[in-house]
């Protein structure tokens, strides 16, 4: 826990003072918020307007969580500052928590300022329903953190080409991607909170079912990250 | 001439690396090493680009998993054991291991934490006078010489009082002054019972500083020996010209 506390209180620090994470997030956030809102304007009534805006919100998120991802250990490449993290006494797997926990806290802010500005340009009905909204954010925030954060420490300390990053990291989180905008349509009233038929919702089945779709998700990534930064980053 | 100083009693020894070999690819770059460093000895490793010395102590820290052969730290090894072998071990390399955007005194704070340094302000307070650095506490690590990062890079990996210290080419861009308060420290580290293994070109200052001197030639040990054994300033002129014609 100590150097778990270390490294996030330093990440924090770090971008307090270089500015260099949230901002891009946000102007990229609002340039894709912008662009969806202009292409949904000839359905600018109804549900289809909400299901725009939950594109919105998950392609966002997304693409800014990549973001801030790649930067996380950025930031340890200069002045061979991955090696004094390697050097002290501490699992390896804490400098993964660590380094998560910063871009789940990142991608948090992220999401405070955007998810307002989207509520109010797509019309999204979510009054009453924040507590469940903060949950699915949570849960889908976490799902893009735990892949970002394991794969963006493959792409830097491996030097493996950039490009990598954004193409594994999104075709991973692809299944994770049904079951979240399954809940946020539920949450914006844009679809009901049980599908049945042939479609892909109805895989998905129910908002319970799509949340707990989500926790397994995020419990497997987690895990799974924690056990094999070690092997990553070794050598 | 080669001693062998690897033998001898292993619970008094701070530092052990036993049948070391690492290869990159198919290129072997270390072949079977034993280097065995009692407490408070400093022992300086000679060879010339790409002979080896670096990764050598890249695995003695752990950064580097080797091929063959073990590293242990005070019985403890650093792969196996690592939380415990990393506590004895200070390493000072090419890097600072300095973030830009931090100041001086936050770069340490931050490294104390990690360690969990005991009275961490007190601790940095005596590195920061023992460094010469308590009147750049407040700049930012990005704005500081390289002669002041060595300094920040020396405070941070004496924090947490190490046994065993690794220095991998310390003396790199430093002038001269800066150079002799390095040595100076080396000097008190390994006096009050530390363990130093450094690696330098600059022959002159690598036997200033140790007892003990090792040269690293096409991934092998070809010279361990103390000080007092070999001929200094025949050693200097021999390995300058040798590295001059290995260029």
């Amino acid at each position: 826990m100590r150097g778990l506390w270390a490294i996030l209180v330093k990440d924090m620090a770090v971008e307090l003072r270089a500015r260099q994470v949230l901002p891009t997030m946000v102007v990229l956030g609002m340039l894709i918020v912008f662009i969806l809102r202009l292409a949904a304007e000839p359905i600018a009534t109804g549900a289809g307007l909400r299901v725009f805006g939950v594109a919105a919100l998950w392609i966002a998120f997304l693409f800014s969580g990549l973001l801030a991802q790649e930067r996380s250990f950025a930031v340890e490449q200069q002045n061979g500052c991955m090696d004094g993290l390697l050097l002290a006494p501490l699992d390896r797997g804490t400098i993964y928590l660590a380094k998560l926990l910063g871009n789940v806290i990142v991608l948090t802010i992220f999401e405070a300022v955007v998810v307002p500005i989207v509520s109010v340009s797509f019309h999204l009905e979510v009054a009453g329903r924040w507590p469940a909204l903060a949950l699915v954010l949570l849960l889908g925030n976490a799902a893009i953190s735990s892949v970002g954060t394991l794969f963006s420490a493959a792409v830097q300390l491996t030097r493996t080409r950039g490009s990598l990053l954004s193409i594994v990291v999104l075709a991973i989180l692809m299944p994770m991607m049904i079951p979240a905008c399954f809940a946020l349509l539920v949450l914006c009233g844009a679809l009901p909170e049980e599908v049945v038929g042939a479609s892909t919702f109805a895989f998905v089945g129910s908002f319970r079912t799509a949340v707990g779709y989500l926790l397994a998700f995020d419990a497997v990534f987690v895990v799974a990250g924690w056990l094999l930064f070690g092997l990553i980053i070794d050598d | 001439m080669r001693e062998i100083a690897t033998q001898g009693d292993e619970s008094s020894m701070a530092l052990s690396l036993r049948s070391i070999g690492k290869a990159f690819g198919t290129k072997p770059v270390l072949k079977n090493i034993d280097l065995v460093l009692p407490r408070g000895q400093a022992v300086c490793l000679f060879g010339i680009n790409g002979a080896g010395k670096s990764t050598l102590l890249r695995i003695a820290a752990g950064l580097l998993r080797p091929d063959t052969g073990a590293v242990t730290l005070d019985k403890y090894d650093i792969r196996v054991h690592a939380e415990a072998a990393k506590r004895r071990l200070g390493m000072i390399s090419h890097a600072s291991m300095a973030y830009p955007e931090l100041t001086v005194h936050e770069n340490l704070t931050f490294a104390a934490r990690l360690y969990g340094v005991p009275d961490r302000a007190g601790r940095i307070e005596e590195l920061l006078a023992d460094t010469e650095l308590a009147s750049f506490r407040h700049e930012r690590a990005a704005i500081l010489s390289r002669g002041l990062l060595q300094r920040l890079a020396i405070a941070r990996a004496l924090l947490h009082r190490p046994a065993v210290l690794l220095a991998d080419e310390p003396f790199t861009g430093l002038d001269a002054g800066a150079s002799e308060r390095l040595a100076a420290v080396f000097d008190r580290f390994v006096r009050e019972g530390g363990t130093l293994l450094m690696t330098t070109h600059d022959a002159r200052m690598g036997l200033r500083c140790c007892q003990r001197v090792a040269v690293l030639d096409g991934g092998m040990l070809r010279l361990d020996a103390t000080k007092t054994r070999i001929d200094t300033d025949l050693f200097v002129g021999d390995y300058l010209s040798y590295a001059r014609s290995s260029r």
